[in-house]
């Protein structure tokens, strides 16, 4: 009854996480499949994307790509 | 290295800050900046509300155990929120921006810009409002996500207060952009200016925190004049002015400071 | 002619080395100028200076009615020797970009940067991504970059240099085309697309100009009188080749009245000669008597190769 409770009151709360990690994931693979050169391999840097929570995308787009500049 | 007429100046800086936008807008930065701050926006006042819960099942307590938290007071929600941007926005912005001039001359697109007729006020000009709008948009999107969840589920906060301790913080973010800038200038390495850049920020905010009668109205003061003006509780005296003089100051001194170092640089490119 | 840029005394150096060495020219309307010289000669130097992209340690450069306070920058173009551009922008993006920096309004840049991508033949491609680019389309673009504001002079450094066969005959052709609407000035290290372009070279060598002048004058004046002579490679042969290119090192002309300079590479001779009836002869005889085995015997005159390789090794 409680554990139910909270899951229904965590939804709202965790939909907002969950799309801004949609939407930064989504950025981050298109450039990285779109990137002439990465740092590291583009596979691995894909796992990190999708794994790793906002922080994944995140350090792709600041240092996951090659002169880009 | 005259700037050419007032008005093909001034068109001549709409032309480069039309770049330095459309490279916002084509890299993403726009979008995933902003949401990087939402993220963290988000966060203080969601964590701050759950904790109780997340104690109780996360942590090995005994059954039955009650956890009494005394629930924060909005304003402290806010201000926590803003040392969040603190830490890992400024991260986030200065790592964005630290090859903003070293980048562009090393890869040599600097050569062919520069052998226009453009001013270098101009052309530091203008990457130093795109860096200013990119930060204080994102502080403006954080903050309100911040301030739309923490009037959910904490409390009200005033609308005075909010853009009290946005302007403030604002204010330190558009330092720390113009340092960004400065360094970028200064150090062919992008790695070496975002190092110099954030060990600078840290020691200002370390000094106004530690001494704030002797380094009070350094602009690193503004992180506890923001969080103060989100208590509501701003003592506004002399030094108050003084931190918005020379930080104000500061960033027009960085940003001549950057546009002479270029001009006086050996090579610009 | 008027003189469109003249350069005085100009120097560089980095450090203790000494790129460019007190260098003087001048540059006439409408001329194609050539800086020739080997790779490490202070081309490259030189050219940035010109653009202003580097500051001369000494020296002045000059552009023709333009007053002191007016921004030099107005009346040039300049290609580097690889362009960077922003590879997320589209070639027209750029062409209009480089406009706009130049002072033309929104619409003039537009209308300029779509001709100027016509005659480079980046029709097509203008609305790709600068990122795609082959080496042969970042030059070209930067050519229709440089001259979207119909600079007087355009300063190219190695155009064609870092070009496969195909985009090299490109772009010397656009180059031979533009000379007749711009005055030109391009460093290059190959002999053969200066003469192909150009009317005047300056040829630099260690941060020193070793020669500068008309093509047509310094081919006039330097013309010398060659004998090429091949050999077969028997022993004979080569110990009286040797013998010759050791008695003109020797003599320095005092002994040899008739030959200049000797210079075997192989089973080749060549011999630059002061008088031609006289030195042929003489060689010939020389030949019959020593019994070389001769494969091939030519006399001409000496090319612009043999001149810049001559001013070059010293």
């Amino acid at each position: 009854m409680n554990d139910e409770l909270a899951i229904s009151k965590l939804i709202p709360i965790i939909a907002p996480f969950l799309v801004i990690q949609l939407i930064l994931m989504v950025i981050a693979i298109t450039l990285c499949i779109k990137a002439e050169a990465t740092r590291g391999p583009k596979p691995m840097w894909i796992l990190i994307i999708i794994f790793v929570n906002i922080v994944g995308p995140v350090a792709f787009l600041i240092a996951g790509r090659r002169n880009e500049r | 290295m005259s700037k050419g007429g007032k008005k093909g100046g001034t068109s001549r800086y709409g032309a480069l800050l039309g770049k330095e936008m459309l490279e916002l807008a084509r890299s993403m930065k726009l979008v995933w900046v902003p949401l990087v701050f939402v993220a963290l926006g988000i966060m203080q006042p969601v964590s701050i509300y759950y904790m109780p819960l997340i104690l109780e099942h996360g942590g090995n307590l005994p059954e039955g155990t009650v956890i009494e938290m005394p629930m924060p007071l909005p304003s402290e929600v806010m201000s926590g929120t803003l040392s969040q941007f603190g830490v890992i926005g400024i991260l986030v912005l200065v790592l964005v921006y630290m090859g903003v001039v070293s980048g562009e001359r090393s890869s040599g697109t600097a050569s062919l810009i520069l052998v226009k007729p453009v001013s270098i006020m101009a052309y530091l000009g203008s990457k130093l409002t795109a860096m200013l709008l990119l930060a204080l948009l994102s502080l403006l999107c954080g903050y309100l996500a911040a301030w739309y969840y923490t009037d959910l589920l904490i409390g009200k906060f005033a609308f005075g207060e909010f853009l009290g301790s946005f302007l403030l913080y604002g204010l330190w973010l558009a330092f720390a952009m113009a340092a960004t800038l400065l360094f970028s200038t200064i150090l062919r390495s992008s790695a070496g200016a975002a190092a110099c850049v954030l060990v600078l920020l840290a020691l200002l905010s370390i000094a106004a925190n530690l001494a704030p009668h002797f380094a009070g109205w350094l602009p690193g003061a503004l992180n506890s004049y923001a969080a103060q003006a989100a208590n509501s509780t701003i003592e506004y005296t002399d030094v108050f002015v003084w931190v918005i003089v020379c930080t104000v100051l500061l960033i027009a001194g960085a940003y001549a400071l950057s546009c002479t170092l270029l001009r006086n640089s050996a090579t610009i490119d | 002619m008027s003189t469109l840029l003249e350069v005085s005394g100009l120097s560089r150096s980095f450090g203790s080395v000494q790129a460019v060495n007190g260098i003087e020219f001048s540059v006439g309307e409408g001329r194609c100028v050539a800086l020739l010289g080997p790779n490490g000669a202070g081309k490259t130097t030189t050219i940035r200076m010109l653009a202003g992209l580097l500051k001369p340690t000494s020296g002045a450069i000059k552009y023709a009615g333009q007053s002191e306070r007016a921004d030099v920058r107005e009346g040039i173009g300049y290609l580097p020797q690889s362009p960077a551009f922003y590879p997320w922008m589209t070639g027209l993006e750029f062409a209009v970009y480089a406009g706009k920096l130049c002072g033309l309004g929104g619409r003039e840049a537009g209308r300029s940067a779509g001709e100027w991508l016509e005659r480079v033949g980046l029709k097509d491609a203008a609305k790709r991504k600068i990122g795609g680019y082959s080496g042969g389309m970042k030059q070209r673009l930067g050519l229709a970059q440089a001259l979207i504001h119909r600079p007087k002079l355009l300063i190219m450094d190695e155009p064609v240099s870092a070009l496969d066969p195909v985009g090299r005959r490109e772009v010397l052709e656009l180059i031979r085309e533009l000379k007749r609407e711009t005055t030109v000035l391009f460093s290059t290290h190959v002999l053969h697309d200066a003469e192909e372009l150009c009317e005047d070279i300056i040829i630099i060598n260690k941060g020193d100009i070793a020669l500068q002048g008309s093509l047509e004058g310094i081919r006039n004046s330097y013309r010398k009188p060659i004998i090429e002579l091949t050999m077969e490679p028997d022993e004979g042969s080569s110990r009286w080749a040797r013998e010759l290119v050791a008695s003109v090192a020797a003599g320095q002309g005092g002994s040899n009245p008739l030959l200049a300079d000797a210079m075997l590479q192989g089973n080749e001779l060549r011999l630059s000669v002061r008088e031609m009836e006289e030195a042929r002869s003489h060689l010939l005889r020389s030949i019959v008597d020593n019994e070389v085995k001769l494969v091939r015997l030519q006399a001409g005159y000496s090319t612009l190769e043999d001149l810049f390789m001559k001013v070059v090794r010293i």
